[in-house]
């Protein structure tokens, strides 16, 4: 049965290359918007590194001023001036907030091997991991301690961790900076398993959190992380507000509830995703109105033929089952095609790891899902019509 | 002879109305698609209404420092200072406006907050730009000198605000400061235009603004002519490099172009800050790229359904053959035909791809979005409808035209 519809499938070779050509095609676009959502969904089940309920962001805004301009007392009255709000709970720092856009980048050399390792890094403050809710899965975060010490603390992710200290544990460690500048020397105080600042979404990278305390660090940061009472309603932003323009007049003030920030970002970032997707299920939905006209056609083309069948004994089941079976055996050509070509992404890592194995295998399966109901339900008609067609009509058919 | 042509393809079409309106489908669905995204970058690069004056206009997006040996380099936007000592003194320009990036603010009215896109302008900006006014008046000189507490809202921010009761004449407080509504203007989402609520610029709390040579500022350059534009790229161009940056040191050089809208959007998305070329065109060329690419599954769909139908009417086309046509002409005229059919789809869809619109922009995913399909649109629609046509056309044309006119005639092709 097999080679006979192969056989039938050879000699239209070259109407089936255009046909299995859209199928491919199509299967692609399928695939490409399977992996995307597949990676997503990957990324969204690793954890993120923080627990951000009950968190609010400030940002500060104010103008690129040099750094000495703002007096460190600054912090700590804001800190203080805050901490006083019954419904604040504790008072970070941090040069940016989760849940933005935001990346800070720097390097720093690997004592083991001497390579440079490119990291993204923020700074944040003693209390910024209590705001936060940061779980630390070794040593501890930064405290009044770490005031004075030569080494400067850092606490690394555990993809960071491994890449500085290949083999060995990382905790106590010393490492120094390979920025230009004076070099500076670093002590892991702490390990944290993941750090991701742009939210679920985001491919894990290198980084590197180190400590903001106002009176010896040179920067200036630029967000304050709150967390507070939960329960706390959206109406205590105004009162926040007024809080902190006595402290700082000339400076404006954006606050957000972190849930508030993660819902924003996770929108911009699916909408283009949603957004292809609609166009790919209406492209898909021409491919089965194409499919199902070529079928169609194909079987009035093909009534002598199937009136012979008939006439020689066939059962209109098994002319119904030739239909399908050479409509699914053409989905399957084209999909192995595919699925060849479609293979040697991952294999020559081109995409990274956006595209690693189990994104391609649950994509092609997916993909492959979708693809064959759409040539099933696409032949199911056709089929249905040639095999009801009567043996004597068929093979006086002109 | 076309005429002939038309006649046959409007009887082939009708004597299978099935196929004719599965193909059609296929076409409308393909148009609507490429349409929309016609009218919106049509929009955005050449919009009309408030920046209807685009043509005559140039916005410098960016200021770019760098060091020869390309290690440290700084792209951000402009500070105030750098408009104000470099742009605003240039001569042969009109006007020159120095306005901000649209930042959140909150706008608190008893238990409700509400965030807005505030935007700081000068009163430069609003002569450039042609807001329709809906109540009240626009910002003028006076406001901006005497640093009044001023704010104009856009429409959808005062039904917002204060449903119900004119917007004019009241109080809102937006960090810390209180501002009287003095107009309200029609929704815009243009990259210069967007915003809630624009108050004038020396409405910032501290004047720390004015000694930023970057920051968060924009320019607008208005230029008396069209021909004039080339000149005011140029004359920009070298004031760029009369720039002292804060960091001399770090940043001797220092670049800055006054963009076309276009050029604005290819200079950020092929991120090429330090060039004087901007890449539009090889932007447009990506974009008709990423347009016939679209195109190339539907067209595959469409050249499938075509061979079909030409199989059906070898017996025509060997009568025809046999009687002498070549096949060139017999090529032609199937061409002919499929080019008509996707004209007549290209229609369709431009009606759809209206709804659509209609559609996006009632569904404020992209909030204030007004496109209109203007002759432009509609040209590029049909352009973009004869291409497909002729995309899906040919291969099944060459085929039917190697037609062996014996078999053909006996209809087993």
């Amino acid at each position: 049965m097999l080679r006979h519809l192969l056989r039938l499938t050879w000699k239209r070779k070259s109407r089936n290359l255009m046909l299995s050509l859209e199928i491919l095609l199509a299967f692609a676009i399928v695939f490409g918007i399977a992996a995307l959502g597949l990676h997503y969904w990957q990324l969204y089940r690793e954890p993120v590194g923080f627990d951000g309920t009950d968190a609010w962001s400030v940002a500060m805004q104010f103008s690129d001023v040099p750094a000495e301009t703002i007096s460190p007392d600054t912090y700590d009255l804001m800190r203080r001036s805050l901490l006083e709000l019954p419904e604040v709970r504790a008072v970070g720092f941090a040069t940016y907030a989760p849940y933005t856009m935001s990346t800070w980048t720097t390097s720093f050399k690997s004592p083991q091997t001497g390579a440079k390792v490119d990291t993204d890094t923020i700074e944040a403050s003693d209390d910024a991991a209590a705001a936060l809710g940061l779980h630390l899965t070794a040593g501890r975060w930064f405290d009044a301690t770490d005031e004075g010490q030569p080494d400067l603390p850092a606490v690394l992710n555990r993809r960071m961790a491994a890449a500085l200290f290949p083999g060995g544990p990382a905790l106590g460690q010393r490492f120094m900076s390979a920025e230009a500048g004076p070099p500076r020397s670093y002590r892991v105080v702490g390990l944290v398993d993941a750090f991701r600042n742009k939210g679920p979404l985001m491919t894990p990278t290198n980084f590197v959190l180190t400590r903001f305390a106002p009176h010896t660090s040179q920067s200036r940061v630029r967000t304050i992380l709150l967390k507070v009472a939960p329960g706390t309603p959206r109406a205590f932003e105004a009162k926040l507000n007024q809080r902190l323009k006595a402290a700082r007049n000339d400076w404006g003030y954006q606050i957000d509830p972190l849930t508030s920030m993660r819902a924003t970002l996770l929108k911009e970032q699916l909408v283009p995703l949603a957004v292809v997707a609609v166009i790919a299920a209406f492209m898909l939905l021409m491919v089965a109105f194409g499919l199902f006209g070529v079928l169609w056609q194909n079987t009035t083309r093909r009534i002598p033929e199937i009136g012979l069948r008939r006439a020689l004994g066939a059962s209109a089941g098994s002319i119904y089952r030739q239909i399908v079976f050479e409509q699914l055996l053409l989905c399957s050509v084209a999909i192995a095609a595919a699925l060849v070509l479609l293979a040697q992404l991952p294999l020559t890592g081109a995409l990274g790891d956006t595209l690693n194995w189990p994104v391609f295998a649950g994509a092609s399966l997916l993909s492959m899902a979708v693809i064959y109901l759409l040539s099933l339900a696409c032949s199911l008609y056709p089929g249905w019509r040639a095999s009801r067609l009567d043996p004597v009509a068929a093979l006086h058919y002109e | 002879m076309l005429r002939n042509y038309l006649l046959t393809a409007y009887k082939v079409f009708m004597r299978r109305k099935l196929f004719t309106a599965i193909n059609l489908a296929c076409i409308v669905l393909t148009l609507v698609v490429l349409m929309v995204i016609t009218a919106l970058l049509q929009t955005t690069f050449w919009p009309s209404g408030v920046e209807g004056k685009s043509g005559r206009f140039l916005q410098v997006y960016g200021i770019r420092s760098e060091n020869p040996d390309g290690k440290s380099t700084r792209t951000t936007l402009l500070g105030y200072k750098t408009i104000d000592k470099y742009l605003k003194p240039m001569t042969g320009v009109e006007r020159v406006s120095a306005f901000t990036m649209p930042g959140t603010v909150s706008v608190y009215q008893g238990d409700r907050v509400s965030q807005l896109d505030l935007r700081r302008v000068d009163a430069d900006y609003w002569k450039i730009l042609d807001f329709h006014l809906l109540a009240g008046r626009l910002p003028i000189d006076d406001d901006d000198r005497l640093g009044r507490l001023v704010a104009v809202v856009n429409a959808s921010t005062a039904r917002r605000l204060f449903a119900g009761s004119p917007a004019v004449g009241q109080r809102i407080g937006v960090s810390g400061q209180t501002f009287e509504i003095i107009g309200v203007v029609a929704d815009v989402m243009h990259i210069n235009a967007y915003a809630d609520i624009w108050t004038p610029l020396t409405t910032f709390p501290s004047t720390d603004y004015q000694k930023d040579l970057t920051g968060n500022f924009a320019a607008l350059l208005l230029a008396r002519s069209k021909d004039d534009l080339p000149r005011i790229r140029r004359e920009v161009a070298r004031i760029a490099t009369t720039f002292v940056s804060d960091d001399p040191r770090t940043y001797p050089i220092t670049r800055f172009w006054a963009d076309s809208k276009l050029d604005v959007f290819a200079r950020i998305l092929l991120s090429r800050p330090n060039v004087p070329d901007s890449g539009a065109s090889r932007l447009l060329l990506l974009i008709g790229a990423g347009m016939l690419l679209f195109m190339l599954l539907p067209a595959l769909n469409l050249v499938n359904l075509n061979m079909g139908r030409i199989l059906e009417r070898s017996a025509e086309i060997g009568v025809r053959k046999a009687f002498g046509a070549t096949s060139l002409q017999l090529a032609g005229q199937l061409v002919v035909e499929n080019v008509l059919l996707c004209l007549a789809g290209g229609l369709l869809g431009l009606a759809c791809a209206r709804l659509a619109l209609w559609w996006l922009e009632a569904s404020q995913l992209i909030p204030y979005l007004e496109v209109d399909i203007n002759l432009p649109v509609f040209g590029c629609g049909m352009l973009l409808a004869l291409v497909f046509g002729l995309l899906s056309g040919a291969l099944p044309a060459w085929k039917m035209s190697r037609l062996d006119p014996v078999h053909a005639l006996k209809g087993a092709a």
